[in-house]
């Protein structure tokens, strides 16, 4: 009886302080009361939220952040009461995880930037702000980076930045209040470059008082002008975003990786590698932080160590290029939207089929070319792979017709490496191989091809003879039965397929310089001339490849 | 009284009133006032609705903690804070696969101390389960089970389903990759049959499996069905059920005549008067007995009340006591540890490994060696034999003693270390060296749903049994060593399930060694 009564006593008196524990802890000790309080303007200490319904956002980061949302005094003292940096979009209509990823609903620090388990979503890190955009937008036309580079050093050359602000540079000078002060560019790519804006300026130069402006600017050439409006036209408020996905589109990337149904299937498809969850994604290998940008910088430093068994080459990148490529990956996501809030350029890719990725040939070339064939068409030799072919060779190039490229490209060396490229295969529409095609002669210093008027298939030559001569002198490179090593695989049937006889004649007869492929028509200290007659014969037995094995 | 009182004035009876309206609330809430004398404590009781189902006296064998260590009272006690946290919880709660997740959030990190709720219900729940099974322990090894006392073992088997049945279907609602997936693992349990259907190929018309699958989910996968599905049993039919049960359980311990006590019960109790109430502080002015006729021999009937203390305060003090101390130990639970919260249920994402409830992975234990087995067969033969246990066991030696009958604690020890040692081995050797189908590749799925770890377990349990009974001559000694070897089995397979298995259910010594994603 008297235990009993004890029992019921001290449970009873613990009972209650654990409850009245709990109720301070839940309710008065919780870390945003503390931010709150500690503001050096007294602010109103409640919990704050920004509710976006057709977003799906209650997002509360605002509770802790107080400085972003709208009406709100700004406190000094903690900068996590700062206000919002000047962005494009309004945090209040917008709401915060939409960008910046995290978990709104939460009101404790770890809880809410996602760095907890269980959480698939962590924010994204500040110097990767702008990857967010990728949520919803899909910055389009993006160009080679070295068209990008010429914009910008075209920029600094006719000295824009005197006048204008870019990118968080220039403009600043003079006092702001200027006649001078040209408006602030950063953006000026997300509503278009205005249309007459050379006009208006050559105008100004000639009518405005100020005599500065007869000296700050002058005629530029049509094709500077245009390099000009490509580069202004990318300046969209996201500069690192927009260099992160020039480089991708320079580094051959997409020959082996789709985005958005366009790329290759070596690789795989990476439309959604950004969202990638980092509590399912394998960090056995990885130094350092568990982080997905820590987890894409350490592969792109050497990606077999990370995926074991990957594919991929170790590409050799300066860091520089890492922190951008990894920018670009953490960008590869996509929110689902309501209709109304769909930005004009997210229609444009998804809707109205516009390409992300500018559509010269340079651009394309970069983009879904140059990692295997090489930046300037010289091949690629990467370990443990057969080597990848020197498309740009002026030798190739001279016999090698447009239809020939064309048919190559479009349906691709089935049984090797080079995929199809045909719209219902890696995605290139027409025009854009035509524009690959024109590109591939530029790298040949304009070689083209002359039609010999030839019929596609004219070698009658001894087969037995060129059987003979095959084994004595391509074998070694190409395979006894035409198979591959060194050299290519003969025995394709749309290799064979799309070749025609002059071709593959020519090809024998004149080589490719700079390749291991030598000149057998050409006379040699090391090995005998053949004669047309003879290479005409091994023609005729490559031929002989098509029927069968 | 001849003197007549000058009637006061309205306003001063009023004003009296009014004062005195406090004491007059009390005493009508009441009825027989302070419970302080004999009489008044028996009236404290039968006079309450909520204590009526006590007897007004109490044997002091009953009292002891030992007896029953409080087991029940905590189950209560646990039920009852999860009631009061749960309907705290359905205010916020909204069980659509659209918002249940958000709502959870918002509940953990908006509305106030709604985490610790969410907490105590969690941890009630847990708590619930686990003094369910140690009360049926209790019951089963103080032999209370035996007559008068069958039906009410019945019951509190149902009771315990019910209970299983409650958490389960709670364990849904967060809609998050746990719940989905824990989910999904107790659907394809109750799917099993399908095993021995597909074996004999009859599923096409005869299908009980998916049958059973398909009321559960009310669908073929989890989706917004069984959400609401889930949602009303845990809200409305299961606690409507078990409050049910509740009432004919403590009704039935009343009228099968208090707790089981040992027929010389009275020569063991030592009176020890000075720490209780005393008895008979006034004259009574009319004797109170028990209030109903009760079956059977129980130790008040006929006999003057003597090793009994009045319910009031003695029994209640101790309900509380029990009570409150389970009150706290949720609480505290619910301070230190946080309900599981993972990321949103995704279908097309499963976890690996898929684990059910901490209470189903044991049956999910046998279930990775054969469904049927595991997920009916085992339970089943289980469920019925603990039914039959009080019907078969018609002794009457070690009633209401801790681990009576013949053989006793003797026993019960062989048989804990013939459970845990035959569940050790029987595991060590299937994951050490594989079963049937990684020795005969093509042997047929009915083979190894008759001769699979479960069902050898349960066999060398069976036997161990069998001879118990020949040895010591009693049945009762037979259910102690099958019970205790049962019991043993089911903590073991338990603590392999949780521990000790990782992704694709392989053996690993912890889950640190899992393999990454």
């Amino acid at each position: 009886m008297r235990r009993n009564k004890h029992l019921l006593l001290w449970s009873s008196l613990a009972t209650l302080a654990l409850l009245v524990t709990a109720a301070a802890q839940e309710n008065v000790l919780r870390p945003w009361r503390r931010m709150q309080h500690a503001a050096s303007v007294p602010i109103d200490v409640r919990l704050r939220q920004v509710v976006v319904p057709a977003l799906g956002a209650a997002d509360r980061c605002v509770s802790c952040h107080v400085g972003m949302a709208t009406g709100e005094p700004t406190a000094s003292g903690d900068p996590t009461l700062a206000p919002h940096p000047d962005v494009a979009h309004d945090p209040n209509t917008f709401g915060c995880t939409v960008c910046h990823g995290g978990q709104g609903r939460a009101t404790d620090a770890d809880d809410a930037h996602g760095w907890v388990h269980f959480w698939p979503a962590p924010m994204l890190p500040l110097r990767n702000a702008d990857a967010g955009c990728g949520s919803c937008h899909t910055h389009l036309a993006v160009t080679h980076v070295e068209r990008l580079r010429e914009g910008q050093t075209l920029v600094e050359r006719l000295d824009c930045l005197a006048c204008h602000e870019l990118d968080g540079r220039g403009g600043t000078t003079r006092p702001r209040s200027h006649v001078l002060d040209g408006p602030d560019l950063s953006r000026v790519g997300a509503r278009g470059v205005p249309q007459h804006w050379y006009e208006e300026h050559l105008t100004q130069r000639t009518t405005n008082i100020d005599p500065a402006w007869a000296t700050s600017f002058g005629p530029i050439s049509e094709s500077e002008r245009a390099t000009l409006e490509e580069f202004l036209a990318s300046r969209v408020g996201a500069p690192k975003l927009v260099a992160a996905k020039s480089l991708f589109h320079s580094l051959g990337c997409r020959g082996c990786h789709r985005i958005g149904g366009v790329g290759g299937d070596d690789g795989p498809d990476l439309t959604l590698v950004g969202e990638r969850d980092p509590g399912r994604t394998d960090f056995s290998h990885v130094r350092g932080e568990h982080t997905l940008a820590n987890w894409f910088a350490e592969h792109f430093r050497a990606p077999a160590t990370i995926v074991l068994g990957s594919r991929m080459p170790t590409l050799g990148l300066s860091e520089e290029e890492i922190e951008l490529l990894t920018h670009y990956m953490l960008s590869l996501r996509r929110s689902d939207l309501p209709d109304a809030f769909w930005p004009t350029d997210r229609v444009r890719a998804e809707r109205l089929g516009q390409r992300e990725f500018a559509t010269d040939g340079a651009t394309l070339y970069g983009a879904f070319c140059a990692a295997c064939h090489g930046t300037r068409g010289q091949g690629m030799r990467f370990a443990g792979m057969t080597p990848f072919p020197a498309v740009g060779s002026r030798d190739f190039l001279a016999i090698a017709s447009d239809d020939f490229l064309r048919l190559t490209i479009e349906h691709g060396r089935p049984g090797r490496r080079m995929p199809a490229w045909g719209v219902m295969e890696g995605g290139l529409r027409p025009a854009e191989i035509s524009a690959v095609i024109a590109h591939l002669r530029d790298l040949g210093e304009g070689t083209g091809c002359e039609p010999d008027g030839q019929p596609v298939r004219w070698a009658q030559g001894q087969v037995e003879l060129g059987r003979t001569l095959f084994a004595q002198h391509c074998a070694p490179c190409h395979g006894k039965r035409g198979q591959g090593g060194e050299g290519l695989a003969l025995a394709n049937r749309a290799l064979l397929a799309a070749a025609t006889d002059t071709y593959l004649f020519e090809s024998i007869r004149r080589g490719r310089r700079e390749t291991t492929m030598p000149a057998f028509g050409a006379s040699s200290a090391v090995r005998p001339t053949l004669s047309d007659r003879e290479i005409e014969s091994i023609v005729t037995f490559l031929r002989s490849f098509e029927v069968g094995p | 009284m001849t003197t007549a009182t000058p009637p006061k004035p309205a306003l001063r009876r009023f004003v009296e009133n009014l004062r005195d309206a406090p004491r007059r609330v009390r005493d009508s809430a009441l009825r027989s006032g302070k419970a302080n004398t004999d009489r008044t404590r028996s009236t404290f009781v039968f006079d309450n609705v909520f204590l009526h189902v006590h007897p007004v006296r109490t044997h002091r064998w009953s009292l002891r903690w030992s007896s029953t260590w409080g087991l029940g009272i905590a189950s209560l006690a646990a039920f009852g804070v999860t009631l009061v946290t749960g309907v705290l919880l359905m205010f916020y709660y909204k069980p659509h696969p659209s918002a249940a997740y958000d709502s959870i959030k918002d509940i953990v990190y908006v509305v106030p101390t709604g985490r610790f709720i969410r907490n105590i219900h969690r941890w009630a729940a847990n708590v619930m389960v686990v003094t369910v099974l140690l009360h049926m322990a209790r019951v089963f090894f103080t032999a209370s089970y035996r007559a008068p006392r069958e039906f009410n073992w019945l019951t509190g088997m149902a009771l315990l389903a019910v209970t299983l049945g409650l958490s389960f279907t709670g364990y849904l609602l967060p809609w998050d990759q746990l719940a989905y997936w824990a989910i999904t693992i107790g659907a394809n349990i109750a799917q099993s049959p399908r095993e021995v259907t597909d074996a004999l190929g009859v599923t096409p018309s005869f299908d009980p499996g998916g049958l059973q699958k398909f009321l559960l989910l009310g669908s073929d996968v989890v989706g917004e069905e069984a959400l609401i599905r889930f949602y009303l049993l845990h809200v409305m039919i299961l606690p409507m059920a078990l409050a049910a049960l509740l009432a004919v359980h403590f009704w039935r311990i009343r009228k099968d005549g208090g707790l089981a006590r040992p027929a010389d019960v009275d020569q063991r109790v030592i009176d020890d008067t000075e720490a209780t109430y005393p008895v008979f502080t006034q004259a009574p002015r009319k004797t109170y007995q028990i209030a109903a006729l009760v079956r059977g021999r129980t130790a008040a009937v006929g006999r003057a009340p003597e090793n009994t203390l009045p319910s009031m305060p003695h029994l209640f003090y101790a309900e509380l006591a029990a009570a409150m101390l389970t009150v706290a130990v949720c609480v505290g639970l619910a301070l230190l540890s946080d309900a599981p919260l993972k990321e949103l249920a995704n279908p097309a994402v499963p976890e690996n490994p898929a684990k059910a409830p901490w209470y189903f992975l044991g049956l999910q234990e046998l279930v990775s060696y054969s469904a049927f087995m595991g997920g009916i067969g085992i339970p089943a033969i289980v469920m019925v034999g603990l039914s039959l246990i009080p019907y078969l066991d018609r002794e009457t030696a070690g009633t209401g003693e801790w681990f009576g009958g013949p053989g006793g604690g003797r026993v019960v020890a062989q048989a804990a270390l013939v459970g845990l040692g035959a569940a050790l081995a029987v595991e060590i050797f299937a994951i050490r060296f594989g079963w049937l189908r990684e020795w005969i590749p093509d042997v047929a799925q009915l083979w190894i749903t008759l001769f699979n770890p479960g069902t050898v377990l349960a066999a060398i349990y069976a036997a161990y049994s069998v001879w118990l009974v020949r040895r010591y001559d009693s049945t009762r000694t037979g259910a102690l060593g099958l019970f205790t070897c049962f019991l043993c089995g089911f903590v073991l397979l338990t603590v392999v399930g949780t521990h000790f298995r990782g992704p694709n259910w392989h053996f690993y010594w912890s889950p640190a060694d899992w393999p990454a994603h």
